[in-house]
């Protein structure tokens, strides 16, 4: 699975092509922060996607949002431009988001200890006043933290079973578990 | 007994099923596991299944560009203040929880900036010129430290347009410009105090012009909304 680039084609909130993605990210890498308003406008999309889905709570994303851009213009200088800026900006978007996880969780090694056994309940019905149908967002906001991680990473974000191991610190045995599971469960909920 | 019905009494294992259906199977379990599978319905399902699941991931939408445009002036604001703050980010940054709202975030922020920019003010005032260092050291930037009295200017007259359009504007989307503006206008309080306390602290006149910015392309937001 190819990992997923942020983002393309530009768009901008005006509709105005952005003119060169490597002109924009050189004036932003000068300290035009005009530049990187305009990166902003074309990724934060996609950033957004990312942080909802690995966090599954929105306003933490939209938080995150925030984070990961002060992150990456904060780190601009180490583009070297071998990507697209996209794929690099996706990459501190999952380290920004990664380092929030393992805050909140205290360590990487607790995304292990609260996966209920596979077939088990992970949350109740959704409640009776929402609508029945689940969106597929939502179901991936349902599973558990370290399920939700790994199956973001892998399924929807194309991280390789090994890269997402080095992430987390886990055996690439217990990505596969996780992911497996996580897929299980996804069904579960839609099924549901 | 045949030897597909031996191949139906043991269905694949978990692994084989979601292999099958991602495409990570290794070749050499691939051909038995698709033999499997074109013998056994449950088998077939339930792959299908696995594969119609990651095919919908793919079609995941991600959000539009313009649900965004309320964050920005907060991004703007922090990165601006790292501007005039020589130090490194990891050194000034204090871990957050994610608990806390946008709002306090941004008055925090602020607040230390304030500090920061008071004794690094007290430093600079010895120094030519009103360039400033990067968040790295190494980049200098044209200072905005003189164009607070511009900005205003744009500012008032965008929020006459503002109010001329109040009217005609969804009250969520009012509501969410007029809880901005009001996050800025605190920042801009904050630096006007600041600023009557140490006059000539230029670190802080260009936060005070950076604030006056983000009003300004908020207000240009709204307008070109509209």
């Amino acid at each position: 699975m190819t990992q997923r680039a942020l983002a393309h084609p530009p768009v901008t909130a005006n509709d105005v092509p952005v003119s060169s993605d490597d002109d924009v990210v050189r004036r932003a890498q000068q300290g035009d922060v005009d530049a990187f308003e305009r990166l902003y406008r074309e990724q934060a999309p996609a950033v957004h996607a990312l942080a909802r889905r690995m966090l599954g709570n929105e306003s933490a994303a939209r938080e995150t949002v925030q984070d990961v851009f002060v992150r990456a213009w904060e780190r601009l200088g180490s583009f070297r431009g071998e990507s697209a800026f996209g794929t690099w900006l996706h990459r501190v978007g999952v380290n920004v988001i990664l380092n929030q996880l393992r805050v909140v969780r205290r360590d990487v090694g607790r995304f292990t200890d609260d996966e209920p056994d596979d077939g088990a309940p992970v949350a109740g019905p959704p409640d009776s006043g929402i609508d029945a149908r689940i969106d597929l967002d939502a179901a991936i906001a349902r599973l558990p933290a370290g399920a939700r991680t790994v199956f973001v990473l892998h399924d929807i974000e194309g991280f390789a079973h090994d890269e997402i191991a080095q992430m987390l610190g886990l055996a690439p045995g217990t990505i596969r578990a996780h992911l497996w599971r996580a897929r299980r469960q996804l069904m579960r909920y839609l099924d549901a | 007994m045949t030897g597909s019905r031996a191949r139906l009494d043991a269905h694949l294992t978990e692994e084989d099923r979601q292999g099958l259906a991602d495409g990570s199977l290794p070749p050499d379990r691939r051909a038995g596991a698709e033999s499997h599978v074109a013998a056994c319905a449950d088998c077939a399902g339930d792959v299908a299944r696995l594969h119609a699941l990651m095919t919908r991931l793919q079609e995941l939408p991600d959000a539009q560009a313009d649900e965004f445009d309320t964050l920005w002036p907060a991004i703007r604001l922090r990165i601006e203040g790292g501007k005039v703050v020589p130090f490194a980010a990891d050194a000034t940054t204090v871990r957050r929880t994610r608990s806390r709202a946008r709002l306090a975030v941004i008055i925090t922020g602020v607040a230390a900036a304030l500090v920061l920019a008071f004794v690094l003010g007290r430093e600079s005032r010895s120094r030519a010129g009103d360039v400033v260092a990067t968040g790295n050291g190494t980049t200098p930037l044209v200072s905005v430290a003189d164009s607070s009295r511009q900005y205003q200017e744009e500012v008032q007259a965008l929020l006459e347009e503002f109010e001329l359009r109040r009217a005609t504007m969804r009250p969520a989307t009012t509501a969410t410009v007029e809880r901005d503006l009001r996050i800025i206008d605190d920042a801009i309080d904050e630096l006007k105090d600041a600023l009557a306390r140490d006059p000539n602290n230029a670190a802080l006149r260009q936060l005070l012009a950076a604030s006056y910015r983000q009003k300004r392309d908020l207000l240009k937001q709204v307008d070109n909304a509209s």
